[in-house]
């Protein structure tokens, strides 16, 4: 009838997730935040919490039967036949409490399960909400743990934390019914020792959880620090300070235990109280009970029953101590999380909600941008009101120093910046009347890093236009010069590329974005840097995709080098948000203005 | 239990060396408090029925003892705990220490050579996971199984002093519970365990896709099905999760189950006994409440099994790592480090396997003190096998390598590497202060040579714009640097440490060219008076670095020629002469 307490010490048990957010205390809204969760499962724990309850007065009735039996062969040395049914309905009592259990359980994961897949939704509609702008300025790592692991660890507190919670307060109670009938003084024992545990888990155990809620954040410091180091070694033995390095890790872990120790004798406190309690409650109820059968005072019966019910009555609590860590790893990814949900998003090109949306036109557009300011946060400007007209069909270069605001435009006419000023109008229709889907659809972007999704390649240059035909592919392949890096792959079009895939080569990724341009045929054309990853065999062959590709195409090319600016239609020059120069390079360099120091300035490097 | 099954936990308690006495101390303390818990459900039961036995009967009893018992039991089972929990955090910490220094004392010599696995996300967060097994195995398996072998016993032995079947029926059981049961488990709970691990890695890579193509699956219209995909890997891996939790909780309940068919079982077989007169009633109270007590020690152990396999499979796939032999050992009497190390490369070949191509296919290089060299050529082109073999990092087989007019082999890696100043592509900036940072290099380093290094590398305006400035905390729990300013914390490491072969790997490599160009005066600064060899795809806007260039194709040199020799001063003045 009892169980053990496997009390997991909370201050050594630091999460392996990768990069476990080191927070010295959640946000305050973190457990605001977990109960708003509670009200969409809160069937499921109430039935949870409900078979819980059942199961402890079938344990009840167990008790009974036990005692009853035990008194029957104790005084009236019963025979074997005489406690043969109370035997029987014990074990069938066990076997229905064991199901209550194991369906308790379902329910709470059910309600674990469903908030997982809740927060997890509004998590990824966040990261759609907030665009790809915003994302691209955030540690993937980070939100990818966000995500995953952030998400997973709040399974166990509704699953298994909140149920037992509950039970914490409801099963006493239910025990503590029971027992007052069969014997008031033990009854009474329990009634009084009862209210002095949770008032001494509350003067000792706020002060032990923040103690070991602090070990804790140090723990997964340190593991941290240490996964650090093993990812540093090379530049360790560089330097040849591996030795010191080792120093200083020993150091580390050695004063780390000696605080937390010393923490410890006094947090374990609180289980001390919680321990003595319940076995000082054990202890007296037996030796009340004990003399009172002696004195005829009580039943044997009675006094068994509550004898064998005592331990139960603390049972509860102590399961919630085990289930501690459940809740700390949950409050921690909820402040995250809370931090991620709750904060309004700026509105990022999403809204297209209207049906009466202008289809983009299909032909080379020509894009007039008036006075746009866009910022990233109150104060931060992207782009400081620029003007600059993209004439149809021709090529328009932007040069400027990195942070000058070259590729926030392109994500502005991507539609993945909302401006907070002026007006893009693309053949005289504004940006943000267009139908965002078809607008998007009129673009082909070649970024310095293109991604590579998990899937074969073939997934990968589709994605451009689902619709594809083989035909299409690999004419698409062969224009991007694709089809000699397919000749290389063992398993051609079939290879599977992304994380775990194979890892295609800057240059051949590259080809891949070509590849996807080109199938995407698109009259707009974007490029960002795209050879700047590359070594100068690979750049010249993607320079010289680039250049059939472009043709007939209005072309926004963001450059470092400034050669392509020689040979552009237009060369607009950018520094901190500004356009502060514009027109033919020609006419530029003649100017001897910003254009023309440029150019200068690569030539001497 | 094989051998071969037993091995990697075997060798794991090995490692744990002298930490063992703390767990040790703590298994025996557990065992104390567990044994007090049990004996005093025991004691109780065997109280009340003999006082209610004396009450019915009027026979006179010594109640002081077993009630003297009864307090002593549930404060040796009080103070136990507290004293347990004390003892098995000590042995914990003791453990986790001992076992991170170990893994650094392994894997450091295997740096970078055999240490693939560092670079990779996937591999790195498993070998995570599997240190973080080992470091809870003593809690999680160690405790629970040796405890309930050294107490089940025990209680064996004492219900066969009072009746033998009761003992053989709680035996029998409680080998059910404790080794059929979690057999059982381990068994069923494999496939989705292995696929709830296969679902994880799939949803990590779908979410990362999510994050880092999020641009291009904006453009492409395809973010509504990716979000489909996790929801829908999200739902299968909740059902696998839902299988192992249904799965572990049948396990769970059937122990108290099983607890309480033995207790039904002693029920019967003690009211033959007694009614037999073999055995007196308080007896039988006493032995119903040892069995229902004593299962308590075995409630525990399927976790603990299923635990174990997880944990042997960790302990495997960390000694798997660390028992890869160093890529290039010292010789066993190291010669003295030269005064000028010239270098000299005579058809070196190097390659990473048996099967695999030569990297380096017969390099022939000149290196006098003080030359100044750049090493061109496409990816692969075994630029970086150049510098690993240099480096000490890996060996090379054919050819001969000349260190200061000896072989190179004659040192110790060690001493090479300390003449060896490296600015590297991806400098690892360690989670710590920038100035603990930039100490790595150079730990006596004072406070006037760590700015001058910091002032010469331009990171001056970078530490002054720092919320802490040198003391900023840098790295994961940090402030992070910019890729620009993580290169000038390499050039400053470099200056610091002072060596007389500067070895730059794509020293201005993903950095956008305004900022490659401001790098340009640090590492000029750098470069002064020592040997440089520049490592780079490209040599544009790098030249004045170097005086020579050459060319590699295929693990080869291919091309070796004078760059004209420019400073950065007259670079600029030249410019301004010709337009």
């Amino acid at each position: 009838m009892t169980h053990a307490d496997t009390d997991e010490p909370p201050a050594v048990r630091a999460k392996a997730s990768g990069v476990a957010s080191v927070k010295a205390d959640a946000a305050p809204g973190a457990t605001d935040w977990l109960a708003q969760q509670q009200g969409t499962v809160r069937r499921w724990l109430l039935s949870a919490m409900g078979l819980g309850a059942a199961g402890t007065v079938l344990l009840c009735v167990q008790a009974g039967l036990l005692a009853w039996a035990l008194n029957a062969i104790l005084l009236q040395k019963a025979h074997v036949r005489d406690v043969l049914p109370a035997a029987a309905a014990f074990v069938l009592l066990a076997l229905v409490r064991a199901a209550c259990s194991v369906q308790a359980r379902r329910f709470g994961f059910e309600a674990g399960r469903r908030v997982v897949a809740d927060v997890r939704m509004r998590v990824l509609e966040q990261f759609r909400a907030r665009g790809p702008a915003w994302l691209a300025r955030q540690s993937s790592a980070d939100l990818i743990t966000r995500t995953v692991d952030g998400v997973d660890a709040l399974a166990p507190y509704y699953a298994r934390y909140l149920p037992q919670k509950a039970a914490a307060v409801l099963l006493p109670l239910i025990v503590l019914v029971a027992a007052f009938p069969a014997d008031w003084v033990a009854g009474l024992v329990m009634l009084v020792t009862a209210p002095l545990v949770p008032l001494f888990m509350v003067l000792l155990g706020g002060v032990a959880e923040r103690a070991s809620q602090r070990r804790w954040v140090t723990l997964l410091r340190l593991g941290n620090q240490f996964f650090d180091t093993l990812q540093g070694l090379v530049t360790l033995r560089l330097f040849g300070a591996g030795a010191r390095r080792r120093v200083l890790l020993a150091e580390r872990s050695e004063a780390y235990r000696r605080e937390t120790m010393s923490v410890l004798r006094v947090a374990f406190l609180s289980s001390l109280v919680l321990e003595f309690f319940a076995m000082v409650s054990i202890a007296v109820v037996a030796v009340l009970v004990g003399f009172r059968l002696m004195w005829g005072d009580v039943a044997f019966t009675h006094g068994m029953f509550v004898l064998l019910l005592a331990p139960e009555f603390f049972l509860p609590l102590r399961a919630l101590g085990a289930l501690r860590h459940a809740r700390m790893d949950a409050v921690s990814a909820a402040g995250d999380l809370a931090a991620l949900l709750e904060s309004t998003p700026p509105a990022a090109g999403t809204a297209s909600a209207a049906s009466s949306k202008v289809v983009a036109p299909a032909h080379p557009p020509r894009i007039e941008i008036e006075d746009v300011r866009f910022e990233y946060a109150p104060g931060r400007a992207g782009l400081d009101g620029i003007t600059m007209d993209i004439p149809a069909g021709r090529t328009t270069v932007v040069v400027g120093a990195s942070g000058s605001g070259k590729s926030s435009l392109l994500r502005l006419l991507m539609g993945f910046h909302e401006p907070s000023r002026g007006t893009v109008q693309v053949e005289g229709h504004a940006l943000d009347a267009l139908d965002a889907d078809t607008w998007r659809a009129r673009i082909a972007w070649l970024p310095q890093r293109p991604h590579l999704f998990v899937g074969t390649l073939r997934d990968n240059v589709r994605m451009a236009r689902p619709d594809a035909d083989d035909v299409a592919l690999e004419r698409a392949a062969r224009a991007a010069g694709l089809d000699a890096v397919l000749r290389e792959l063992p398993h051609g079009w079939e290879t599977p590329l992304g994380e775990n895939g194979y890892g295609l080569s800057g240059g051949q990724a590259q080809r891949v974005a070509l590849a996807r341009a080109w199938l995407r045929d698109a009259p707009l054309l974007l490029l960002d840097e795209p050879t700047q990853h590359l070594d100068e065999a690979s750049a010249r062959a993607v320079q010289e995709a680039i250049a059939t590709l472009r043709r007939g195409r209005t072309v926004v090319q963001v450059a470092h080098r400034l050669d392509a600016a020689r040979a552009a239609d237009q060369v607009v020059v950018m520094a901190a948000g500004r356009v502060i120069e514009a027109g033919a390079p020609a006419q530029l360099i003649a100017d001897r203005g910003a254009f023309f120091r440029l150019l200068q300035n690569e030539e001497a490097a | 239990m094989s051998a071969s099954v037993t091995g990697p936990l075997r060798r794991f308690w090995r490692v744990l060396g002298s930490q063992r006495r703390w767990m040790m101390l703590g298994v025996l303390v557990s065992l104390i408090s567990t044994l007090a818990g049990i004996a005093l459900m025991a004691i109780a039961g065997h109280f009340i029925a003999s006082m209610a036995l004396a009450g019915a009967t009027g026979a006179v009893l010594n109640y002081y003892t077993p009630a003297a018992l009864i307090r002593a039991m549930a404060l040796l089972r009080t103070g136990g705990r507290y004293v347990e929990r004390l003892v098995n955090h000590e042995a914990t910490l003791r453990v986790l220490s001992r076992l991170r220094l170990w893994l650094f004392d392994r894997l450091l010599p295997l740096a970078p050579a055999r240490t693939g696995f560092l670079g990779s996300a996937d591999l790195f967060s498993r070998l995570r996971a599997d240190v973080d097994r080992l470091e809870h195995a003593y809690l999680g398996i160690g405790i629970p199984i040796v405890v309930a072998l050294l107490a089940l016993p025990l209680v064996l032995a004492v219900q066969a002093a009072y009746a033998w079947p009761v003992a053989v029926l709680t035996a029998v059981a409680a080998t059910a519970a404790a080794v059929l049961l979690p057999r059982w488990l381990i068994v069923r709970s494999r496939a989705p365990s292995e696929a709830m691990v296969r679902d994880e890695a799939a949803l990590r890579a779908e979410v990362g896709d999510l994050v880092r193509g999020a641009a291009e699956l904006r453009l492409y219209g395809a973010d509504a099905v990716r979000e489909a995909r996790i929801h829908a890997l999200t739902d299968a891996q909740q059902m696998r999760l839902a299988r192992l939790d249904a799965l572990q909780e049948r396990g769970q309940s059937l122990i108290p189950l099983l607890a309480q068919a033995v207790a039904a079982g002693t029920l019967l077989l003690g009211a033959a006994a007694a009614r037999a007169d073999r055995l007196a009633g308080p007896d039988v109270v006493m032995l119903v409440l040892l069995g229902l007590a004593a299962f308590e020690v075995l409630a525990v152990l399927p976790e603990a099994f299923t635990r174990w396999g997880a944990t042997r499979a960790a302990a495997a796939r960390v000694f798997d790592l660390v028992d890869a032999e160093p890529a290039v050992e010292d010789p066993a009497a190291p010669a003295e480090p030269p005064s000028q190390p010239d270098i000299s490369l005579r058809g070196v070949r190097l390659r990473y396997a048996e099967d695999a191509p030569w990297a380096l296919d017969g390099v022939d290089l000149e290196l006098p003190f003080g030359s100044r060299v750049a090493v061109t050529g496409a990816s692969g082109a075994g630029k970086s096998s150049l510098a690993a073999a240099l480096l000490r990092f890996q060996p090379f087989e054919g050819g001969r390598m000349m260190w200061g007019g000896r072989s190179i082999t004659d040192y110790a890696t060690d001493d090479v590497r300390a003449a060896i100043a490296v600015v590297e592509q991806r400098t690892h900036l360690f989670d710590a202060t920038l100035i603990e940072n930039l100490r790595v290099a150079r730990p006596d380093a004072t406070r006037a040579q760590i700015e001058a290094a910091v002032h010469a590398a331009q990171l001056s305006e970078c530490v002054a714009a720092l919320p802490d400035g040198y003391d900023t905390w840098l790295g994961e729990g940090g402030a992070h640097l910019s890729g620009g300013e993580a290169r000038r914390v390499a050039i400053a490491r470099a200056l610091l440490a002072d060596r007389p072969i500067l070895l730059l790997d794509e020293p201005t490599e993903g950095l956008d060219a305004a900022t490659a160009q401001s790098l340009m005066g640090a590492l000029a600064t750098l470069a002064e008076g020592r040997t440089v060899l520049l490592i780079t795809h490209r040599l544009e806007g790098l030249s004045y670095l170097v005086d020579r260039r050459v060319r590699m194709e295929r693990g080869r040199i291919v091309a070796d020629e004078a760059v004209a020799s420019v400073s950065v001063a007259s670079c600029s003045d030249r410019f301004s002469t010709t337009h």
